[in-house]
């Protein structure tokens, strides 16, 4: 490093640099806390996690409920202004019988897994955020 | 019909019924016995008993008997059963369970810290559990009476005294296994006809349903009302199902919230099977069996069939299985919500302090039940017969307007306070509990009587309006623990963190 240029003119008399140390001794060294502690006291950073949580799960569940008015939902509107759904026959069956009768439940069972899987994986990481040392959970 | 097949199968189930809940007395002694226990049934079991006690004589007889009168239109009651569940999956399965609680009044008061939330609560699961108990008694009459030619109320008071001896004596609400019989009771006797009807209506040459042009097609008016039904049985129906009684206690019996996003999931596996059957039933009923509709008893139609087309020894046995499983759906389903009624209001008679009336829980919870089912049955007896899937809606919406608000916003929003629920769930529950009694004691006609019909559709944003905007207005009565309660309800089982309610 190169010596200031400009300053006080009595600072210019040191060639090296001194070391100051703190005379506090029993300062407590820096321990650092972990995601469990700030939850369970509440902390300002604890919050942040559960509001993230909840937002997530929430995000997870607010996606199969809108998935859910615009496949589901839709389908009385098709039925009533597009004729050749309505009519459309599938080894004589009507189009609305096939759909309405057997396609929605494997559809509806699809979602619910979907969503399992997305609650699962943001507990799992909101787990590991948690619990770093058990990482090894399922 | 040979009564004498009826008589054999009806007699086998109640005896069944009966002393499978006299054996499992000898296991569960207390309530808490009971939970404690639970906690080992797996995913599978477990969902087994939730199918076994949802699936109602709506769903058994009901909806093949709207299909034969209404057609396409009636396929939405069983999607709507089914969807149900998959909204209680997303909104409420695990973070209800972590919590705690054994009922919905035990869930306001946990997250409300309110004993005034709790008691509203607790009228409203006796208003919904009366309103889902009386069109099973009907079933119970019908039933009968087409099997075995006695008079209606025979059927209706027989199952009303068999569901109180089981509740009273402890029985059959307390084991898991029964329930979980009566799913696969009811799949096996609804599903093994299936195939020799179907056979022989491809013996018959495949004649096709005689109906107007309207049973084939939804809308077939294209009318206002038909959309406004559609739609209103879909927001009952769908956001309903989560505040039903008997539902929410099932899901204590999962160990964690894990299990029961499984469990859920495996119910919607289970309900969307069971509900490709009574379909088949109903349109077979408008090809062999389109004089019910003239006689105004479609609700029979799954158990008239057999002996219409197949006739013989044949058709009696597939007659009385079929009776059988009529039996189980309205036993199951009866026992399930008179516990949970008998649950509520014994809960709330032996905490009356006073010297004079303290009685123990156990006199308090048979006591409950003897005079909640009392109420159901003479109104069972005496209102004039609707149809069994149109009256249990009226129950799915009173709870759709009040109990789905109040989970949906006490699981998920921060802000929901004890006024903001009681707001809600008496605004929501007061429409959607006129609509019925309009419906029945008056009728009216036009748009009036449709809007009472189905309320769902305007007392659902009426019930979660109230709650909000009260809420809103008394926002400085959140509770305090709020924080906590959201860490309970969330965060996972294994995570090691305090979930005390400070």
């Amino acid at each position: 490093m190169t010596e200031p240029a400009t300053g006080p003119p009595e600072q210019r008399t040191y060639a090296g640099r001194v070391r100051v140390t703190s005379p506090l001794t029993s300062a407590p060294a820096h321990v650092r806390r972990s995601v469990r502690q700030e939850i369970d006291e509440s902390t300002g950073i604890g919050e942040i996690y559960m509001r993230s949580l909840v937002r997530s799960q929430l995000r997870a569940a607010l996606t199969v409920a809108l998935t859910l008015v615009l496949s589901v939902g839709a389908l009385p509107l098709t039925f009533l202004f597009f004729d050749t759904v309505t009519r459309f026959r599938v080894l004589g069956v009507p189009a609305p019988w096939l759909i309405l009768g057997v396609l929605v439940y494997p559809g509806l069972f699809l979602l619910g897994w979907v969503y399992v899987r997305q609650a699962e994986r943001a507990e799992r990481d909101f787990a590991e955020l948690v619990e770093p040392e058990h990482l090894d959970r399922p | 019909m040979n009564p004498t097949y009826g008589i054999v199968a009806v007699t086998l189930v109640s005896l069944a019924t009966l002393g499978i809940g006299a054996f499992g007395l000898r296991f569960s002694r207390t309530t808490s016995d009971f939970y404690v226990a639970s906690r080992s049934v797996s995913p599978v079991w477990n969902s087994s008993a939730i199918g076994g006690e949802y699936l109602s004589a709506a769903s058994f007889l009901g909806v093949a008997g709207l299909v034969l009168a209404y057609g396409a239109d009636m396929l939405w009651y069983p999607i709507g059963w089914t969807t149900g569940y998959l909204m209680l999956l997303v909104f409420v399965a695990a973070p209800l369970r972590r919590s705690g609680a054994y009922t919905i009044p035990d869930f306001a008061q946990v997250r409300l810290q309110s004993v005034r939330v709790r008691q509203v609560a607790s009228v409203l699961v006796v208003a919904i559990g009366w309103l889902y108990l009386m069109p099973q008694f009907q079933g119970a009459g019908l039933t009968l009476r087409t099997v075995t030619g006695a008079p209606t109320w025979v059927g209706t008071v027989l199952v009303a005294v068999i569901v109180v001896i089981n509740v009273v004596s402890g029985g059959m609400r307390s084991i898991t296994f029964v329930q979980a019989f009566q799913y696969w009771l009811k799949l096996t006797a609804l599903l093994v006809p299936v195939f020799f009807l179907v056979h022989a209506w491809s013996v018959d040459g495949r004649p096709a349903p005689v109906a107007p042009e309207a049973w084939f097609t939804p809308f077939g008016g294209t009318d206002g009302p038909g959309l406004y039904l559609t739609y209103s049985v879909m927001v009952a129906t769908f956001l309903g199902t989560m505040g039903l009684p008997h539902v929410v206690v099932r899901f204590y019996t999962n160990p964690d919230g894990h299990a029961a996003r499984r469990t859920t999931l495996i119910v919607l596996a289970l309900l969307g099977t069971f509900y490709l059957l009574p379909t088949v039933y109903g349109v077979l009923g408008r090809v062999y069996a389109g004089d019910l509709l003239a006689s105004g008893r479609t609700d029979t139609v799954v158990l008239e069939l057999p002996s219409r087309m197949l006739g013989g020894g044949a058709g009696e046995v597939l007659a009385a299985l079929l009776t059988a499983g009529a039996f189980a759906a309205f036993l199951s389903t009866s026992s399930g919500i008179t516990m949970s009624i008998a649950g509520v209001i014994g809960q709330g008679m032996s905490r009356e302090r006073g010297p004079a009336r303290r009685i123990s829980t156990i006199t308090a919870l048979r006591a409950a039940a003897v005079g909640g089912t009392l109420v159901p049955l003479v109104l069972a007896l005496s209102a004039e017969r609707i149809s069994v899937a149109n009256s249990v809606t009226f129950a799915f919406a009173l709870a759709a307007s009040t109990f789905c608000p109040l989970l949906v916003l006490g699981i998920w929003w921060r802000g929901l306070t004890a006024a903001g629920a009681v707001a809600g769930m008496i605004g929501g529950g007061l429409c959607a509990g006129v609509a019925p009694v309009m419906t029945i004691a008056w009728g009216p006609d036009g748009w009036l009587g449709v809007l009472m019909s189905q309320p769902a559709a305007w007392t659902v944003p009426i019930g979660f309006g109230l709650m909000v905007g009260v809420s809103l207005l008394t926002r400085g009565d959140v509770p305090g623990n709020v924080s906590r309660t959201m860490v309970r309800l969330h965060t996972p089982e294994h995570i090691d963190v305090d979930r005390s309610s400070r």
